[in-house]
């Protein structure tokens, strides 16, 4: 991408003003954007971008620049634009570059794929949710594929490329009866070519978004109140990656702004949790050969047997931190600089029996599936929406419900984990945080949580 | 090459190949993003950015393709072409020539002319102030200054050729508090030329941390409540894309086929004003002049919001809503500045009228929580408990739920402290509503 002259005159520039690091990160991808409604392709635009960025250290302080224009001048305009934000006496020498290729290409390369490839697999989508039921009235399929390299080198040596390609497909669907219109969604995703259909089937994905559009029309409201609550595994997962992950996240903790802040080697879950976040997944939605920064993606195990056993890491927090970087420094594109960011977190499978769960749980919530969540790291408060929700009655399940939501504070919740089940799943995700917006996996296997608080618009069921 | 260079080969070569019409969109943008901490420079940001939009008509369909390299039309062409030729969809998406455009006076942005050392200044000045107020200010995540700019042009082969600038600038400060093991967060800012006004800003950041101190949840069931300015506005921008026509056509919204319903009480108005001095704009993103659209009168629904697309299919008008929330994106509907129309009470009289209740002053949560499609919404909220018209304490782990329809009904008073957020594509406006009763979850 870059020829090891101009990478170097680059970090010289960089680093002219007395900063004690530099790091340039170049990126070169294309995309592909379909959207079918009502069985019809409605848009489809496919995007080139392509941009660099430089990022300056001097102590805990940093400065970032970035520019769409990759020009021998533009770049080094940049690093004089990043430089001229230090003013410190240190003098960098650049160690030489150590290249490392951790790209591995897609079976299938998106440059490969035609539209009408594309097409096919979302009409198969479209017509096994639109054949599902009468009831319903909107079936919107939105496919999704990029396909992009980045390098990154720095003055302690990095020279690192990486390839990732992404696939994702999403289903949503509108259930109707006159007065009252409900969802229901499915969007599987992958880090791979077009052979990402091995793992998603269009029929499955049509199908289920549209079951539960349907399921949801005629489910009651949910009760409030503070109830047991059992969540499926899967994208229930999204419980752990707010409630926990982002407050493990360097970007969080090197201030000071995490309630898990000096927490290492504590007891932070009930006994019955082990976590990890790995971004060596083969295939995974959330893994990346090396993080944004060049360093080797790895696994992390966040918490063993309860106890707080390792954060999430990039070079600044590091700094701040005194502990060496995870491999965990992402960002959306080059339009933003890196931070500690998660990659496939989950929590690791247990030995409760699924059936139990619900037998013994009394009165509360199953939530079957759920949505997306946010969580305030500050204070730990998170919330998260369940998109399909089933009401329980002295351990059966009694009626599907809606407009669930799930409120608390992470600290809190890890430790009234009372189950958990033995088959994991994972699931795909956008993460939003301070570098942008990634694609992470969540998963975990069926858990249970003893209590927690349930917002909802019903009565007693 | 330049992009004027650009887009007229690209225009060349389209209808060459066979395009009946072609449209670029070319944004070009430079920011500057400062964040101190503990009195040194904690993170700095400079940008430059481009990107060129490209749309072609081929056989009545539209294809788009979009890129950052400003060295291949023909390329770019070719994958738009490729794009156009997958659409099914019978629906015509219209390009047009050139129209008359208002001039529109850019608000002040004092901070976009300062030097460096200014804005470094200031964000330093907001860390030392909201750290001098209370000593339970402990310290910051975030003060910081944003300031930039952008460029904007859509031409088309039908003569349309529509420039248009944009600066912006604001100040953000977020503070947390300590008290014992209880650690509250808060936030403001100030955008353009409010940015100066310092110290309302460091009081609202400051007093926002400060009087969660103590907060508790409350017991479930229904409240008479106040739905603070921000929050309404949060609400508002939730729930905006049922006002979309594209979304109405779609089947993916409730208020679809309800034109000259009675949805909301009387006295609750919606606008969408282009024109609004804070944030204005000429012209949408098919290049068709703005207007101002009454959404909602005296409750009654008059309007969605239109682009060229929906209006032919509708058979009315654009309301000049176009919109591309990049230049990668296809044309879709949306608002500008979106706003409520203020009432006459304030925001004290409010809660002298509220007597027992709850205020709501934030809710979180709404891309999950929120459903435009159902109208449902549940969402995780924080405020304080009123009782005989007096803030009694905070409150906190709570939800609202309900649907936007009984929100709309349930009103009981409009205040007048209409407040607006961030400018930027859309900005939302709304003053504190009181509302007779809402569910909510807590103990």
């Amino acid at each position: 991408m870059i020829k090891e002259s101009l990478a170097q005159l680059v970090l010289e520039a960089a680093v002219s003003s007395g900063g004690d690091f530099a790091e340039l990160y170049m990126e070169d991808g294309t995309s592909s954007n379909i959207t079918m409604m009502d069985g019809k392709i409605e848009t489809a635009a496919t995007s080139r971008s392509r941009g660099a960025g430089v990022r300056v250290f001097s102590g805990f302080r940093s400065a970032y620049a970035y520019t769409a224009d990759t020009s021998d001048e533009a770049l080094i305009g940049a690093a004089k634009a990043a430089a001229a934000a230090i003013k410190d006496n240190a003098a960098p020498s650049i160690i030489p570059f150590r290249p490392y290729d951790a790209s591995t290409a897609p079976l299938i390369p998106i440059s490969t794929v035609t539209n009408s490839m594309r097409v096919t697999k979302m009409t198969e989508a479209y017509r096994a949710a639109k054949d599902y039921s009468d009831e319903l009235r909107q079936v919107v399929v939105q496919y999704l594929d990029f396909d992009k390299n980045i390098f990154v080198c720095n003055t302690e040596g990095v020279w690192a490329y990486d390839r990732r390609p992404r696939l994702r497909m999403a289903v949503q669907a509108v259930a109707a009866d006159g007065n009252d219109n409900q969802t229901g969604s499915c969007s599987p995703g992958f880090g791979m070519g077009f052979e990402a259909f091995e793992k998603i089937d269009p029929v499955a994905v049509g199908r289920d978004a549209a079951r539960q559009a349907v399921t949801m029309l005629h489910a009651a409201d949910c009760p409030a109140g503070v109830f047991p609550v059992v969540i499926e595994n899967g994208f229930g997962g999204v419980i752990f990656h707010e409630a926990c992950g982002h407050s493990l996240e360097a970007t969080s903790v090197a201030k000071g702004n995490s309630v898990f802040c000096g927490k290492m080697g504590q007891k932070i879950a009930a006994d019955c949790v082990n976590a990890v976040d790995d971004g060596t997944i083969p295939g995974a939605w959330g893994s990346i050969g090396v993080d944004d920064e060049g360093t080797p993606s790895r696994r992390r195990q966040l918490i063993t047997n309860g106890v707080l056993t390792e954060y999430m890491v990039d070079r600044l927090g590091s700094r701040r931190m005194g502990i060496d970087p995870t491999g965990s420094s992402r960002r959306q594109d080059y339009s933003f600089a890196p931070t500690s960011r998660m990659t496939n977190t989950f929590i690791c499978p247990g030995s409760d029996d699924n059936e139990e769960m619900i037998r013994t749980m009394g009165t509360g919530l199953y939530a079957a599936a759920m949505g997306g969540g946010s969580v305030n790291p500050i204070t730990g408060e998170f919330n998260f929406a369940v998109r399909e929700g089933y009401w329980v009655k002295d351990g059966k399940i009694v009626t599907p419900v809606r407009g669930a939501t799930l409120i608390g504070s992470g600290s809190d919740i890890l430790m009234k984990i009372d189950r958990v089940g033995t088959e994991l799943d994972m699931a795909a995700g956008m993460c939003g945080s301070l570098s942008g917006s990634v694609p992470t996996n969540v998963g975990q296997p069926r858990i249970r949580v003893s209590e927690i608080t349930v917002g909802g618009k019903g009565g007693a069921i | 090459m330049d992009y004027k260079a650009y887009k007229k080969e690209a225009f060349d070569i389209a209808l060459k190949l066979g395009c009946t019409a072609a449209e670029t969109v070319f944004v070009e943008g430079q920011s500057f993003d400062v964040n101190v901490l503990e009195q040194e420079i904690d993170s700095y940001n400079v940008s430059r950015s481009f990107g060129m939009g490209l749309r072609v008509e081929l056989n009545g369909k539209n294809g788009y393709a979009y890129t950052e390299m400003l060295d291949d039309p023909e390329a770019l062409v070719r994958m738009a072409m490729d794009n156009a030729a997958v659409i099914e969809s019978e629906d015509i998406s219209p390009m047009q020539g050139q129209q008359e455009y208002a001039s529109v006076a850019l608000p002040e942005n004092p901070y976009c002319d300062a030097d460096e050392t200014k804005k470094i200044e200031l964000a330093m000045d907001m860390e030392r102030r909201v750290k001098a107020y209370d000593p339970r200010i402990v310290r910051v995540v975030d003060s910081g200054v944003t300031t930039g700019s952008s460029f904007t042009n859509i031409s088309n082969t039908l003569g349309l050729d529509v420039s248009s600038e944009k600066r912006f600038s604001y100040a953000y400060l977020y503070p947390v508090a300590q008290q014992g093991e209880e650690v509250r967060d808060g936030s403001a800012f100030r955008s353009g030329a409010q940015m100066d006004e310092i110290d309302a800003l460091v009081k609202e950041a400051a007093d926002e941390a400060i009087s969660q101190f103590g907060a508790d949840s409350v017991d479930s069931g229904e409240y008479r409540v106040i739905f603070r300015n921000d929050a309404v506005a949060s609400l508002i921008a939730g729930f905006s894309s049922m006002f979309s026509a594209e979304s109405a056509q779609r089947g993916l919204s409730p208020l679809a086929g309800r034109e000259g319903e009675q949805i909301a009480v009387e006295q609750f108005s919606l606008i969408d004003d282009p024109w609004l001095s804070k944030n204005p704009r000429a012209f949408d993103a098919e290049g068709t002049p703005s207007e101002k659209t009454e959404v909602i009168t005296n409750g009654r629904f008059n309007s969605f919001l239109h682009n060229l697309k929906t209006a032919q299919k509708a058979g009315c008008k654009s309301t000049g809503n176009a919109g591309r929330p990049s230049p990668a994106s296809p044309v879709r509907v949306s608002p500008t500045n979106f706003c409520v129309v203020p009432g006459e009470t304030s925001y004290d009289e409010l809660i002298e009228k509220l007597g027992n209740g709850l205020i709501i002053t934030s809710i979180s949560g709404l891309h999950a929580g929120l459903n435009a499609v159902s109208g449902d919404y549940s969402l995780l909220a924080g405020g304080y408990l009123v009782e005989n018209s007096k803030i009694v304490r905070a409150v906190d782990r709570i939800t609202v739920a309900g649907t936007f329809f009984s929100f709309l009904k349930d009103i009981e008073c409009i205040g007048s402290d209409m407040r607006y957020g961030l400018p930027g594509s859309t900005m939302y406006g709304a003053p504190s509503i009181l509302l007779s009763k809402m569910s909510v979850a807590g103990k």
